[in-house]
């Protein structure tokens, strides 16, 4: 907690131009030299460790020349059997701090990587969660950043102390018996080969499985999300059988991986034995020859086991250094996307807005040269505190005007203004914060109602403003059936709400903002008439003042709206107030036709079951 | 999220027999590489014990400056008698490295079987979670969010494996080998074998209190990691949300606070870790010391040798104690999980009689609801008493406001929901004795809730089908016009949709999902027309293709348009789940009642329409 956040170092592959392996690695390497005091002290201890280390065997082998010599002093032998004792307790206490060094370490960064790759997801647009499925996110967010930590853990201790081990080792035994010593270490350098040989495959298959197991979860995921499309149409067998295509694939990948995996360690655990077989030939000779004392076989036996251990674990660590640098490349990926919206590097200094919107040839394509352009060349003014209505059909672009100004979706400069500042110009924070905004699909967070309403407003809101906001909205009334009012959880979604109950919770979340600007896209289209009237009456009072964005299916959402613009395939097709349009007898005036039909008609049906109450007399219009 | 916040609360055991004995159905096909993996401990223990031996007799024996020759044919077994006329120093060189080769193979051969059952097993348990999913009735969705589901079938089920690898094999031939090498050193020397065992008993003080320690320590961190990944989760899901209202900040402060609770977590456990580790470290050196002290006088060199070899691969297993005991503890609580999901009841069942039901001539399509009663809990009807047939190519359409129970009707209709009390017959046979997958196929439904599947737009119409040529995909989206939307995508029907169909409006997903329903086809349609995301343009425009659709089948529509009202043959009032009226257009318009209103609504609108391009 005491730790400020740390921004994400943006690093780009193309500024560098590095491979995405060193990329990610360089971008580690930021990490760990934030985390600098914890590996200074960690590398002193190691050198304190490395000396324990040599020191044991040496002392094993004093101790056992001492308890074989009869004319040994007996304090001589057992000062040798306390130093032993010692350095085997000092041995045991160095160790502890070394491994809570290292991994306290990097568990320090797996919290600044997870806080980086949060905060970074926060600043992303919408554009970029359209590319990057929800699983996918979630992988790398999860199951990379733990193969990170392990490579900083076990990985980075193994991968330091054991060189260093080695280091010791040699020169002690050097100093016993240069030729021994040398042929014994002589098959060590092997690893490097073996390690060379088998990492590439090695970082391959990890990348292999760790992208067949996103594969999975996305099929459960998508299975999951509809099923209700999958149980209409049967699809169950196809289905089980795609499941199971990537599930065998899965299971390739991880054998693939398992045989590597398990070949490493198996082979490394070979350079020991070699080297006790130089010992045993070499030493067995020399003891014969009365060349060498048992004590000293004892002490290069002891250094071999000694080395045993690390050496079999640098097996299983290049393992966890290639898995880990896959996962970190993965990280990475996602960590050097760049914000295409962010504050402009000249900004306006801007406190406030007071709402004016206005677009100056605003175009808008959601993909480079992909599809067709969403909007198409629009000038349109919308004055401070005045009303927009945006009706149109399908895919005409509606939903994409009214994004365009919070900056949800990326505009090139010069055609979206707001108080003639071009909005790529304003801070984000102040501009978002003029705005309101209803999306469409009406996404709740699965705290309390309260919270959910009280979203936008800073932490010490009076819960009076809350329940203001869900009058506003006609939500009051329901909150009263709900179990727990306010404080019931609202689930995943909003699942614990209907549809109507949805959009009118997401709409008492923006209207308790009080903003300059607030837009509402297809807000009401799960409320019933009857509801949605109330709202609009409720609304107009809110509306004083502001300006709003109103995008509709509905001609009588937007009729009292001081202009209305008709949206044909990204184009303004039409222009004017509701009675100006109706005139004009074009798009708009059948739309409005059609629309008093349909809502005539739902008005009739919601008195159907009335009618048998009340009898024949109820009215129905 | 709450109650992810708590799901793992409740589970902290590194063992559990009753998950094991349920683990053993998705092992139990393997279980003959199980049994071979537990046999090869055996041999692997054997080659273990006989390099410290070798080196034994030469120390003993064969290095001696001063040869006695008899001594070591009679210490030492044939085994160690050169023959060939090599030297005594050269056959146990060769010895030693042929044991060391033999272990090679066998530590790899037991790794790769291990592996290749905990996989296997993983595989199955992964289609076994992936299958009931599919198979459980639509209600139980409602109350589980999409990524526990996925973390069901991904991170638990690989924790279920490692249970079984690093777990129960592991444990099983660590303690194996443990008892062997102490068995071992008492054969040699009981009384050194005291001696070298005297510190055990702190190893095992140790290891209980790291264990209780622990315990705690592990299930902090899996209780605050979960919360942590639900909390990402849903703010990827509504970052919108958290994006338009700058929520950015103070979600960060939040997840800020999670994240350093969880991070403190590990460093208990870390520091407990750690500890075991110095522990076993020291109790090991110490151990040497105490060897040596005692063994020198008592022993020959080569069996201090032996004690030392012996004793350490005797700690070994208990230096990574505490990551086995943590692969343990979640994979226990992994399986827990697991098996809840498995055994979950699926509430709504094929009938295993299917060979006795009626033979397929007689699918025409006629659907009738025989007294049908349905509460989705207690004694909320939804529906009461609900009696109506269809015939077959008849068309129905349900009119009613919403709450009246018009889409219930058609969850009962494709056997989403079963009813609680009466009968839903489909060509006359109860929907519980049709297999659902042959009833389902048999009633196209268009849902209001349009949900896409990543793949190609003809993918989406298709659902599967391959019986489906391109020629009928196109007919289908021209006659619900979706045709001209698609050939404006570019790739037209081979367009890749995205997950949050970026690509694609609210309405042009719908006319989609009228091609599906379209294109496959079925006997009785079922269409519950979307009251909104169409607007009144697009609405006229798919008119046609809702004709297009009902021609020439059962068709039940759940009507909000007018013109599919006025064309169907039978009409359907409900109000609070109740019939209250029902007849064709004409008999509707005769007995004057609440239809006959809208009927002359209808009218009086019609002019109005025709009227208002003029005026």
């Amino acid at each position: 907690m005491g730790r400020p956040v740390s921004a994400a170092p943006v690093l780009s592959a193309a500024e560098t131009g590095d491979s995405p392996v060193r990329h990610a690695l360089r971008r580690l390497s930021v990490y760990l030299r934030r985390n600098s005091i914890y590996y200074s002290f960690w590398a002193l201890i190691t050198l304190a460790y490395v000396a324990a280390f040599v020191a044991f065997p040496m002392l094993v082998g004093w101790s056992i020349a001492g308890a074989m010599d009869p004319e040994l002093p007996s304090e001589d032998l057992q000062m040798r059997f306390l130093a032993l004792l010692a350095v085997a307790v000092a041995r045991g206490l160095l160790r502890f701090f070394s491994r809570m060094l290292v991994f306290t370490a990097a568990r320090e960064v797996e919290y600044e990587m997870r806080n980086d790759l949060f905060a970074h997801l926060q600043r992303l647009p919408q554009s970029f969660y359209f590319d990057w499925r929800t699983g996918d996110l979630m992988s790398r967010c999860v199951n990379d950043l733990n193969a990170v930590r392990l490579m900083l853990g076990p990985g980075l201790l193994s991968i330091v102390q054991t060189p260093v081990l080695f280091l010791g080792v040699l020169a002690a035994m050097f100093v016993l018996d240069p030729v021994l010593a040398t042929l014994v270490l002589l098959p060590y350098p092997l690893f490097i080969v073996i390690a060379r040989v088998f990492g590439t495959a090695l970082y391959s298959r990890s990348l292999a499985v760790q992208v067949g197991l996103a594969d999975l979860s996305n099929r459960v995921q998508e299975v999951v999300s509809g099923i209700s499309v999958v149980k209409a149409y049967s699809m169950e067998k196809e289905q089980a059988s795609r499941f199971q295509e990537t599930n065998e694939e899965l299971y390739r990948r991880a054998l693939r991986l398992v045989l590597i995996n398990g070949a490493m360690p198996t082979i490394t655990g070979l350079l020991p034995a070699v080297a006790m077989w130089v010992v045993l030939i070499v030493g067995g000779s020399s003891i014969s020859k009365g060349e060498m004392g048992v004590a000293e076989f004892f002490t290069f036996a002891m250094y071999i086991w000694d080395l045993t251990f690390p050496t079999f674990i640098m097996g299983w660590v290049v393992a966890l250094v290639q898995r880990g640098s896959a996962a970190m490349q993965r990280i990475d990926e996602v960590l050097s996307v760049e914000p295409s919206i962010r504050d402009h590097s000249e900004l306006e200094s801007v406190e406030s807005l007071r709402g004016e919107i206005e677009f100056r040839g605003l175009s808008f394509r959601y993909h480079a040269d992909d599809f067709e352009p969403a909007l198409k060349d629009l000038h349109l003014r919308v004055p401070a505190g005045s009303s927009l209505g945006v009706v149109g059909g399908v895919g005409s672009g509606k939903t994409t005007l009214a994004s365009v100004i919070p900056r949800l979706y990326e505009v090139e400069d010069g055609q979206v203004f707001l108080d003639g500042f071009d909005i790529n110009r304003l801070p984000l924070k102040i501009l978002r914060s003029s705005i309101s905004m209803v999306p469409q699909d009406s996404f709740l967070f699965s705290t309390r109602l309260a919270d959910n309403i009280a979203y936008g407003l800073p932490e010490d809101a009076p819960a009076e403003q809350v329940r203001e906001a869900a009058e506003m909205a006609q939500l009051a009334k329901d909150i009263h059936e709900l179990p727990e009012g306010f404080e019931t959880l609202v689930g995943e979604r909003g699942v614990m709400l209907s549809g109507g109950q949805r959009q009118r919770a997401a709409l008492a979340r923006a209207l308790a903002l009080r903003p300059s600007i607030l837009i509402l896209d297809d807000t009401l289209s799960a409320v019933d008439a009857e509801t949605e009237a109330a709202i609009q009456s409720g609304l107009e009072e809110v509306f004083e003042g502001r300006t709003v964005v109103v995008v509709a299916s509905r001609v009588s959402t937007v009729r009292d709206c001081d202009q209305i613009v008709v949206l044909e395939e990204g184009r303004i097709a039409e222009i004017g107030g509701h009675e100006e349009l109706v005139a004009a007898g074009g798009l708009y005036s059948r739309l409005a036709s059609e629309q008093a039909a349909a809502e005539r008609r739902r008005q009739i049906e919601s008195d159907l079951g009335g009618s048998r109450e009340s009898g024949e007399g109820g009215q129905a219009s | 999220m709450s109650d992810l916040f708590y799901e793992e609360e409740a589970l902290g055991k590194a063992y559990d027999t009753r998950l094991l004995v349920l683990l053993w159905r998705y092992v139990s096909p393997y279980r003959w590489q199980v049994a071979v993996t537990l046999l090869m401990v055996l041999p692997i223990f054997l080659v273990e014990l006989a390099p410290a031996w070798i080196i034994k007799t030469g120390l003993d024996h064969a290095f001696q400056p001063v040869q006695t020759g008899e001594d070591l044919s009679a210490a030492a077994s044939w085994v160690f008698d050169p023959p060939l006329g090599l030297s005594t120093l050269a056959w146990l060189a060769f010895l030693y490295l042929l044991v060391a080769l033999i272990g090679m193979g066998l530590q790899f051969a037991h790794m790769v079987l291990m592996a290749v059952t905990g996989q296997s097993a993983m595989r199955d348990v992964r289609r076994a979670v992936f299958d009931k999913i599919q198979e459980l009735h639509l209600g139980f969705f409602d109350g589980y969010p999409v990524g526990r589901l996925v973390t069901r079938a991904t991170n638990d089920v690989e924790n279920v494996a490692e249970m079984f690898t690093a777990g129960v094999v592991a444990l099983i031939s660590d303690v194996f080998k443990m008892v062997g090498f102490a068995v071992v050193l008492f054969y040699i020397n009981p009384k050194l074998a005291l001696a070298t065992f005297a510190a055990i008993p702190f190893l095992a003080v140790a290891a209980v209190i790291f264990r209780l320690k622990v315990r705690e320590a592990f299930r902090a961190v899996r209780v605050r990691i979960a919360r942590i990944n639900a909390h990402i989760q849903e703010t990827i899901s509504g970052m919108k949300v958290v994006q338009l209202f700058t929520r950015e900040a103070r979600n960060m402060r939040e997840f800020d606070r999670m994240n350093a609770d969880h991070r403190d977590a590990w460093n208990q456990s870390i520091r407990y870790d750690a500890l075991l580790f110095a522990v076993v470290e020291t109790v090991s050196g110490v151990t040497i010391a105490v060897i040596i002290w005692v063994g020198t006088g008592l022993v020959e060199a080569g069996v201090l040798y032996q004690f030392i070899d012996y004793m350490r691969r005797f700690l070994r297993p208990l230096q990574d104690l505490s990551a086995k005991y943590s692969v343990m503890q979640s994979s226990m609580a992994s399986s827990e999980r697991i098996f809840q999901l498995l055994h979950t009841d699926i509430a709504i069942e094929d009938p295993d009689w299917g060979a006795e039901l009626p033979a397929p001539v007689q699918r025409l399509g006629s659907v009738e609801f025989e007294g049908v009663w349905f509460a989705y809990q207690g004694e909320d009807w939804v529906l009461r008493d609900l009696s109506f047939k269809v015939e077959p190519g008849q068309r129905v359409a349900f009119v009613g406001a919403t709450g009246a129970g018009k889409t219930t009707v058609i969850n009962l209709l494709s056997r989403f929901y079963e009813v609680t009390r009466g009968r839903v017959l489909v060509d006359g046979v109860d929907v519980r004795n049709i297999p659902q997958g042959e009833l389902r196929a048999r009633v196209a439904t268009v849902l209001q809730d349009v949900f896409l599947f990543s793949g190609t737009v003809s993918d989406n119409i298709l659902l599967g089908r391959e019986d489906i040529g391109s020629a009928e995909v196109e007919r289908a989206a021209r006659a619900v016009r979706a045709h001209e939307f698609i050939e404006r995508l570019p790739q037209g029907y081979e367009t890749e949709l995205r997950e949050r169909g970026s690509n694609l409006s609210a309405g042009q997903r719908q006319l989609l999902s009228f091609a599906r329903a379209l294109a496959h086809d079925a006997e009785i349609l079922v269409l519950d027309e979307a009251t909104s995301s169409i607007d009144s343009e697009t609405e006229a425009m798919i008119q046609q293709g809702i004709h297009a659709l009902m021609q020439g089948r059962t068709a039940i529509a759940i009507a909000h348009r007018l013109s599919t009202i006025r064309d169907v043959d039978r009409i359907y009032v409900l109000h609070h789940g109740e019939l209250v009226e029902s007849g064709s257009h004409e008999e509707l318009i005769a007995l004057g009642g609440s239809y006959r209103r809208l009927y002359s609504l209808q009218a009086e609108l019609e002019l109005a329409q025709v009227e208002a391009p003029a005026g």
